[in-house]
C-alpha cells in the first residue's frame, strides 16, 4: 500500500483521457473543527459502504528505552473499554451495525480503520468520540493484552524471515534515533507497561490536534460535518507533543549483522542504506530506483539474480518516514548460493547503477507500472482513505498530490545515478545475515 | 508481505485463512446501488449487469463493464487443477510454464513487453482450476490481448527456462516449510482426504517436480488446454462490442482436439472413522500452529450462506466465540477462527490458531471447548442478528474491484452458481432463524473424530498430541506435506 501512495503521484498526466474517473482534487473536501482535528472526505457510491480511516502522529518514534512498543500496545488497548462503551463493546457494537475494524501501527503513525455500510456512519463517530475523549484502561484487559501482543511478536518471528533480520538490522543501523527498535518493540518491554504508562500516552498523543481523520464511500460532506461537530468537535486539544529531538549521527562505514534461525534453508540477505525522510526531494528518485531494482521480471534484481538462479527472490522497500529512515534490499538465496555470494551479487547491481546509470526507457517503464499501482490503489474506497491520509501526513498537504506528478516527471536517468552515488554506497550501508549456521573463523 | 506494521488483528485471522483455504475465493458480488444516505436502510445485493458471450467455435465469454478506473482484468479459467494430476505438481507447473516464452517470443521478451506498459499476466492453478490473468490499461488492451493468446494458445514450453522453473519451485518449497502458517493447510487437505485427488498437493513435493518433463507437460496442456473445457471473463473499463472483437479474433478459430476426460470427484469422498493427529516436527518452533477441524462443504450447498452466518460467530470475525476466548479473555494467541473450505464436490472445516509451544494443550482445548458451545448453548437471537448484519455489511467490499468480480464470474464457472447465489445472499441471510442454525449445526459442522494438525516442537508437544488422537509424526522437511 505504501508504493501505491507514490503511484498515486505519477497519475494525473494522464487523468484526462475520456473514460477516466479516477479521482481528481476537487473530489476530495476537508475541513478543520476548532481542536485542531482535521476531516478529509471523498463521496464515491461506487459501493452502499463507507469507511473512517483515523491517523494518529504517533509510533514508535515517540518512543525511549523502557517503554518500546508501547504505541502499538496502545494500538490494542484503544479497543478495551471506554466511558460509553465498556471492554468489548467497541468490537461488539460495531459489528452488530454491520461495521469491521483494524489497526495498524508503524514507526511514525498509528491507525485505526472501520469499515461499515454507509448507515452505520453515526455509530462509528460515536465509537470512535467515545474512546478518544473517554478511555478507560482496565488493568485486567492489559494483562490479557501483553498475552496477545507477546502471540503477535512470537508468531511474526516464526512465519517471517522479513520479520526476524529486520528487527536485528534496525538495531545497528541506528545508533541513536528510536527507529533503532522494532515497532512491536523489545520483550521485555511489552511485559513491563504500567497503567500509568498506558494512561499518560493517551492524554499525550490521542488528543484531537493530533490525529487526521478520512472518510471516503456512500456519504455527504454534509452530513460528515454535521456528525464531527456533534461528537469529535467537544473533545478538548491538548498541548502539542514534544518534538522528536534525536538526528540519527551520519554514519561513516559499513555495519554489519549475523542473526542464526536453525530452519532457515538458504540465506537471507538484507541490506539497510540510510536516505532522507519523505519529504526530502530526493524520495522520487529514490523510489523510481527501488522499482527498477525489483519490479516485474524485466527488473534488475530478477534478470541478474533470479534468472541466473542466484536468489529465489530479491526485494526493495523504503517506508514512507517523518524522519531520515532506510531503504532496505532483501535477497534470499537459491540452493547452494553463499551468504556472501548473494551480498556481493546484490551489491553490484546497485553499483552498475552508480557506476553505469540508467535508460530513459528503464525510467519509463517504472513510472508506467506505478501508474498502474495508483489505478489499483484507487478502484476501492478504502485504497483511497488510507492513500489520501498517507499522503496528506507524509508529504505534509495532499493537494500537493496534485503537483508531484511534475516531480516525477523531473526525474532524470542522471538523477538515478546521482541518488545511487550518494546513499547506497558502502559506507552507509549495514548488512544483515540470516541463516542456519554462521559461518567460522577458520 | 514484508510490511514492517503491526495490525491488530489483520495478521492473525487473515494469514491463517489464507493458508488454510485452497484457492477458493468469495461467494457474492457487489451491488452498486446507491444507499439513500438520507433515509438509510441496508440497500439490496445484486451483481453487476454483464453480457455472456460464445464466440464461433463455442467458447463461452462474459463481459462486464466497471468504469472507475482505466483498467481491464481479462481472465481465462481451465477446468483442470490438481485433481487432474498424474504426477504431483503437474497442474501447477503447466500453468506457470506457459510464461516460460510463447509463439517464439522468449520469456525475457514477454516480460519486458508488459512491464514496460506496466502490465501483467500471471498464472497460478489450485485443485479444480488453472488460471491466466492479465491486467492492463485499457488503452493497451491490443498489444496485451495479443501475448495472452499466444501464452494460452502456443506456449512453447521452453527446455532451458523449464529446468529453471523446476529448480526455483524446489528449492521453493522448501523455503515454504520455514513457516508454518504457509504450509499447514497442504498437510491438513492431505490428513482430510487421504486417497482423493482433494488431497492433492497443488504444489507438488520437491521429488515430483525434479520427475517432470516437458513432454508430460505437453501432453497435459493439449488434455485439458481446450476451448471446449474454460471460459474467458473480462471485466473493467472497456466497450463491449470492440471487446467481442478482439476476442473473436483472438480465440475464435481455436479449435478443441481432445475429448476432455475429468474424474469423478463425487465418488470415494472420505469418511472418518478416528481422530487423528499430524504432530510436524519443526525443532527450532518457538510456538505451535494448529488446525482442528474435518470435511465441510460443497461450493454451491444451498446452505452455504446460512453456514457462512453460523461460522461467523463461532470464528469469522473479531467477536467471534473463538477469537473472544483464546484471544481476548485468555491472551493465549494473536487469534483464532474457524471457516470453511469448499470446493465443487466437498470440502473441509477448520479452526486454526497458534499459540507459544508451553499453552498449547490449554490453547487446543480451550478451541475444543469453545466449538463445543455450538451443540451445547447453540446461538441466541441477539447474537445471531448481530452476525447477520455483519455478514451483510462486510460483503460489497469484497466484490468491489475489476479482478474481484473477474474472479468471481471464474468460481461460477467451476463451481457451478449462477447469478442468484449472489442476488438471493441477502435475502437468505436474512432469512436465517435460530431454528435453522440448530439444523445447519447438527447437520455440517463436523463433531466426531475430528482431525488434527500441529506444527511445533515435537519434543515439547508430543505428549499433547497424543491426548487427541492417533499420532503420526513427520519431519517438516521432509518430502511432501503428509503422511
Amino acid at each position: 500500500m505504501i508504493r501505491n501512495i507514490m503511484a498515486l503521484l505519477m497519475t494525473l498526466g494522464v487523468l484526462s483521457a475520456p473514460s477516466v474517473s479516477a479521482t481528481q482534487a476537487e473530489d476530495i473536501n476537508s475541513f478543520t473543527l476548532d481542536n485542531g482535528m482535521k476531516i478529509m472526505i471523498l463521496e464515491d457510491s461506487s459501493i452502499p459502504n463507507a469507511n473512517m480511516y483515523i491517523f494518529w502522529k504517533v509510533g514508535s518514534r515517540n518512543e525511549v528505552p523502557g517503554i518500546t512498543g508501547i504505541s502499538h500496545f496502545f494500538e490494542h488497548m484503544m479497543f478495551n473499554g471506554s466511558k460509553k462503551f465498556g471492554p468489548k463493546m467497541f468490537d461488539r457494537t460495531m459489528e452488530a451495525a454491520g461495521g469491521a475494524n483494524n489497526a495498524y501501527t508503524t514507526e511514525d503513525m498509528t491507525v485505526y480503520t472501520n469499515w461499515f455500510p454507509a448507515n452505520g456512519l453515526e455509530t462509528i463517530f460515536d465509537l470512535e468520540a467515545d474512546r478518544i475523549a473517554n478511555l478507560d484502561i482496565n488493568p485486567e484487559m492489559v494483562e490479557s493484552e501483553r498475552g496477545v501482543v507477546q502471540s503477535e511478536r512470537t508468531t511474526g518471528l516464526e512465519n517471517s524471515n522479513w520479520r526476524t533480520i529486520q528487527e536485528a538490522l534496525k538495531s545497528v543501523a541506528f545508533a541513536a534515533h528510536p527507529y533503532s527498535w522494532s515497532v512491536i518493540g523489545y520483550e521485555s518491554d511489552i511485559a513491563a507497561w504500567t497503567l500509568a504508562d498506558l494512561q499518560q500516552y493517551h492524554k499525550t498523543y490521542y488528543a484531537p490536534n493530533n490525529a487526521l481523520v478520512v472518510i471516503s464511500g456512500d456519504v455527504k460532506l454534509a452530513q460528515v460535518k454535521a456528525l464531527a461537530n456533534q461528537y469529535f468537535a467537544p473533545i478538548p486539544a491538548q498541548a502539542a507533543p514534544k518534538a522528536v529531538r534525536t538526528v540519527e549521527p551520519p554514519q561513516n562505514g559499513e555495519r554489519r549483522v549475523f542473526v542464526k534461525k536453525e530452519s532457515v534453508s538458504t540465506p537471507n540477505i538484507m541490506l539497510a542504506y540510510h536516505v532522507p525522510a519523505t519529504r526530502h526531494a530526493d524520495y522520487y528518485a529514490l523510489d523510481l530506483l527501488a522499482s527498477m531494482l525489483s519490479e516485474g521480471h524485466s527488473s534488475r534484481f530478477y534478470q541478474a539474480l533470479v534468472d541466473k538462479q542466484l536468489a529465489l527472490s530479491a526485494d526493495t522497500y523504503m517506508p514512507m518516514s517523518f524522519d531520515p529512515n532506510l531503504f532496505y534490499i532483501l535477497g534470499v538465496a537459491n540452493a547452494g548460493v553463499s551468504a556472501e555470494t548473494l551480498e556481493q551479487a546484490l551489491i553490484e547491481q546497485i553499483n552498475l547503477i552508480a557506476t553505469q546509470g540508467v535508460t530513459q526507457q528503464e525510467l519509463e517503464k517504472v513510472k508506467n507500472i506505478k501508474l498502474m499501482d495508483f489505478y489499483h490503489a484507487m478502484e476501492t474506497i478504502n485504497g483511497k482513505a488510507n492513500t489520501l491520509g498517507t499522503y496528506e501526513l507524509y508529504f505534509g498537504d495532499y493537494t500537493k498530490l496534485f503537483n508531484a506528478p511534475e516531480a516525477y516527471n523531473q526525474v532524470t536517468p542522471a538523477d538515478i545515478q546521482r541518488v545511487a552515488q550518494t546513499y547506497l554506497i558502502k559506507a552507509n550501508r549495514t548488512v544483515g545475515v540470516l541463516a542456519a549456521t554462521e559461518e567460522s573463523d577458520q | 508481505m514484508k510490511t514492517v506494521t503491526h495490525t491488530r488483528i489483520k495478521l492473525s485471522l487473515s494469514a491463517i485463512a489464507l493458508a488454510c483455504s485452497i484457492g477458493i475465493s468469495g461467494c457474492a458480488t457487489t451491488q452498486k446501488t446507491t444507499a439513500d444516505t438520507a433515509n438509510p436502510v441496508t440497500a439490496s445485493f445484486v451483481l453487476p449487469s454483464y453480457q455472456s458471450v460464445t464466440l464461433d467455435n463455442g467458447l463461452k465469454v462474459k463481459l462486464m463493464v466497471q468504469k472507475e478506473v482505466p483498467l481491464v482484468t481479462i481472465d481465462a479459467v481451465v477446468r483442470v487443477g490438481a485433481v487432474n494430476d498424474l504426477t504431483s505438481g503437474m497442474a501447477y507447473i503447466t500453468s506457470q510454464s506457459l510464461m516460460l516464452g510463447a509463439a517464439g517470443q522468449s520469456k525475457a521478451d514477454i516480460e519486458q513487453q508488459l512491464d514496460f506498459i506496466g502490465a501483467s499476466i500471471n498464472t497460478s492453478a489450485d485443485l479444480e482450476g488453472s488460471y491466466i490473468r492479465a491486467n492492463m490499461m485499457n488503452k493497451d488492451v491490443d498489444t496485451v490481448l495479443n501475448i495472452f493468446s499466444h501464452v494460452l494458445r502456443q506456449p512453447d514450453f521452453d527446455a532451458t527456462e523449464f529446468d529453471k522453473l523446476k529448480q526455483r519451485e524446489i528449492v521453493g518449497l522448501s523455503q515454504q516449510k520455514e513457516s508454518p502458517r504457509a504450509v499447514i493447510g497442504r498437510y491438513f487437505n492431505q490428513l482430510v482426504f487421504g486417497e482423493h485427488p482433494y488431497a492433492n498437493p497443488v504444489s507438488g513435493n520437491s521429488d515430483t517436480i525434479a520427475s517432470l518433463s516437458i513432454e508430460e507437460l505437453r501432453a497435459f496442456y493439449k488434455d485439458y488446454y481446450q476451448p471446449s473445457n474454460m471460459t474467458i471473463n473480462v471485466v473493467g473499463d472497456f466497450n463491449v462490442a470492440d471487446m467481442t472483437a478482439k476476442l473473436n479474433k483472438a480465440f475464435g478459430d481455436w479449435q478443441a482436439t481432445e475429448t476432455v476426460l475429468q474424474p469423478d470427484l463425487s465418488q470415494a469422498l472420505p469418511t472418518l472413522t478416528k481422530p487423528q493427529v499430524l504432530l510436524v516436527d519443526k525443532p527450532d518452533a518457538i510456538e505451535t500452529t494448529f488446525l482442528i477441524g474435518g470435511v465441510g462443504i460443497r461450493y454451491n450447498n444451498p446452505d452455504y450462506v446460512g453456514l457462512t452466518v453460523v461460522n461467523t460467530i463461532l470464528g469469522g470475525r473479531f467477536t467471534s466465540w473463538l477469537n473472544d476466548e483464546l484471544r481476548v479473555n485468555a491472551g493465549l494467541t494473536y487469534g483464532a477462527r474457524s471457516g470453511f473450505s469448499s470446493y465443487a464436490q466437498s470440502g473441509l472445516f477448520q479452526i486454526s490458531t497458534f499459540t507459544k509451544s508451553s499453552t498449547t494443550k490449554e490453547a487446543i482445548d480451550l478451541a475444543l471447548k469453545t466449538y463445543a458451545r455450538l451443540w451445547e448453548k447453540g446461538i441466541d437471537q441477539v447474537t445471531l442478528d448481530s452476525a447477520k448484519a455483519y455478514v451483510k455489511g462486510q460483503f460489497p467490499p469484497k466484490y468491489e474491484t475489476s479482478g474481484q468480480l473477474a474472479g468471481l464470474l471464474s468460481d461460477m464457472y467451476l463451481y457451478g452458481f449462477n447469478d442468484d447465489f449472489i442476488n438471493q445472499f441477502q435475502a437468505k441471510v436474512d432469512g436465517l432463524t435460530l431454528a435453522e442454525t440448530q439444523r445447519l449445526i447438527k447437520q455440517y459442522f463436523p463433531q466426531q473424530n475430528l482431525q488434527f494438525v500441529l506444527i511445533g516442537n515435537a519434543e515439547q508437544i508430543a505428549d499433547v498430541a497424543a491426548q487427541y488422537g492417533e499420532v503420526t509424526t513427520v519431519d517438516i522437511t521432509a518430502t511432501g506435506f503428509g503422511q
